[in-house]
């Protein structure tokens, strides 16, 4: 029998620990809307970006790569971000911040290590979303305006999505020219950002037409549109995805709208429809995979996962229109919403899997 | 038949049973196990991922050797991920139905 070269316990710990950078973050969102202000300690409502890119889904996805290189340097990329995690949590930011940037290196060395097993589009562009996230975090070292660095953020969940995605896709056999166009689109989105440093607005203008075609290409090849007459956690997978591309395009008409917002509400609502519309669609999309792959355990499907969905689109559109009208009310609702949805979500899967165990147990002493 | 071919198609039909969570579809005909070797004591199944970058080779791992366990007749075994050649989508089975449930399984030979 051959075994794994590290442990699944130390595989569910780094979970755990993705799993307290995403908590953390998302109290440090409400302590930003004002939650149990005036109390002192607690997070820093400046952290709550960090530890959701850093924290949270550096962690995950960092992990996800490393369980399937199977190298014990690879694990070097999740370890480091999930003791960033840490760090913020005990104030220390400078450390943090340059664990972010070591973690962010180790992840772009294991995509290029896979990009170099196998060159093809979907290495490369999960390697240009582990690059974007080291220059973001380059660029948070220096201090500069998170407004300024964000766009390098996003382009760490949304390529990495978009590579997994296009590798999954080749089961619907998509002709080479789309395949290279939506490279194409890619690579164009990359460097408008880049441009975005020279001249803001014409860079995003250039991103956000960009986004909009690589959403469009997405809904045209993606297997979503096929799933989505499937059944159980297929069915449920498809909706999300098909969902969170919905927020995709709507946020590349945000963008053509409204341009590049710096820091304010408009700038708010824009990253919520990227950080929370697509890629937390995405997250409940793969939940089904990530927790077996990285656990050994497949969680049951039941529809009540269709309720965090729900709550998780309908709360992130009252809360832009919140922040579009600004109505800091209205807002606050649908953050909160939003933050429920989440942990609905997360503790439905914990309740699913303890169910397994203790059934399994039962099982076991009947035996 | 000698015994070999006999166990081969029992294991065979075990790994039928391993779906792959994101696909809806059993390793043998999306095409992943690529070789079962009988060696002098031990049964070894060469197996691959549809890419080096996905994490679930630890959870096929588990789910061949539960299958393999399962086989009576074997009693000691072994999984190796290989490589090689990159798995493609023309190692799908032509009989596979994406998505359909339950998972399709092709007629065994």
């Amino acid at each position: 029998m051959t075994s794994p070269k590290v442990s699944t316990y130390v595989l569910v710990i780094l979970l755990f620990v993705a799993g307290i950078g995403l908590l953390s973050g998302l109290y440090s969102g409400l302590v930003r809307l004002g939650f149990l202000a005036g109390t002192s300690g607690g997070i820093s409502p400046l952290a709550h970006g960090p530890l959701m890119i850093n924290g949270f889904l550096g962690t995950l996805i960092g992990l996800e790569r490393a369980a399937a290189l199977e190298k014990k340097w690879s694990y070097l990329a999740p370890v480091l971000l999930g003791i960033s995690t840490i760090l913020v949590l005990a104030g220390f930011t400078v450390p943090a911040k340059l664990l972010f940037i070591l973690g962010s290196f180790f992840l772009l060395a294991t995509m290029l290590y896979l990009y170099n097993m196998q060159p093809v589009a979907h290495h490369l562009i999960m390697a240009l979303g582990a690059g974007t996230l080291l220059i973001g975090n380059i660029l948070f070292l220096f201090d500069t305006p998170i407004f300024n660095l964000v766009a390098w953020w996003a382009g760490f969940p949304l390529l990495t999505i978009f590579g997994e995605r296009l590798e999954l896709n080749r089961i619907m056999r998509p002709p080479q020219r789309a395949q290279h166009l939506f490279l194409a689109l890619i690579i164009l989105w990359t460097a408008a950002i880049t441009f975005t440093h020279i001249n803001r607005p014409i860079g995003w203008t250039i991103a956000s037409v960009s986004l909009i075609a690589q959403a469009g290409w997405l809904f045209k090849y993606d297997v979503a549109r096929r799933t989505i007459k499937s059944v159980k956690w297929t069915r449920y997978s498809a909706i999300s995805l098909l969902t969170g591309y919905g927020w995709l395009v709507l946020a590349g008409f945000f963008s053509l709208w409204q341009g590049f917002p710096t820091a304010g509400p408009l700038y708010d609502a824009l990253l919520h429809m990227i950080f929370v519309g697509f890629v937390f669609s995405m997250i409940f999309a793969h939940a089904s995979v990530i927790i077996p792959s990285l656990s050994g355990k497949l969680v049951p499907y039941h529809q009540y996962f269709y309720l965090p969905l729900l709550l998780l689109h309908g709360f992130l559109l009252i809360r832009v229109i919140g922040d579009i009208v600004w109505l800091p009310v209205i807002r606050s609702i649908g953050s909160y919403g939003n933050v429920l949805a989440i942990l609905l979500f997360l503790g439905g899967i914990i309740f699913q899997l303890l169910r397994v165990s203790a059934r399994k147990k039962i099982t076991n002493k009947g035996m | 038949m000698n015994n070999s071919s006999i166990i081969r198609r029992r294991i065979v039909r075990q790994l039928r049973e391993v779906i792959d969570p994101e696909l809806g579809v059993n390793i043998v005909d999306l095409g992943l196990v690529y070789n079962i070797l009988f060696g002098d004591d031990k049964v070894i199944v060469e197996y691959t991922t549809t890419t080096p970058g996905c994490p679930m080779r630890r959870y096929l791992q588990q789910q061949i050797e539960e299958a393999l366990k399962s086989v009576e007749e074997v009693d000691e075994y072994e999984t190796n991920l290989v490589w090689e050649p990159d798995w493609s989508v023309d190692m799908i089975d032509g009989e596979v139905e994406f998505f359909a449930h339950p998972p399709p399984r092709t007629q065994m030979s």
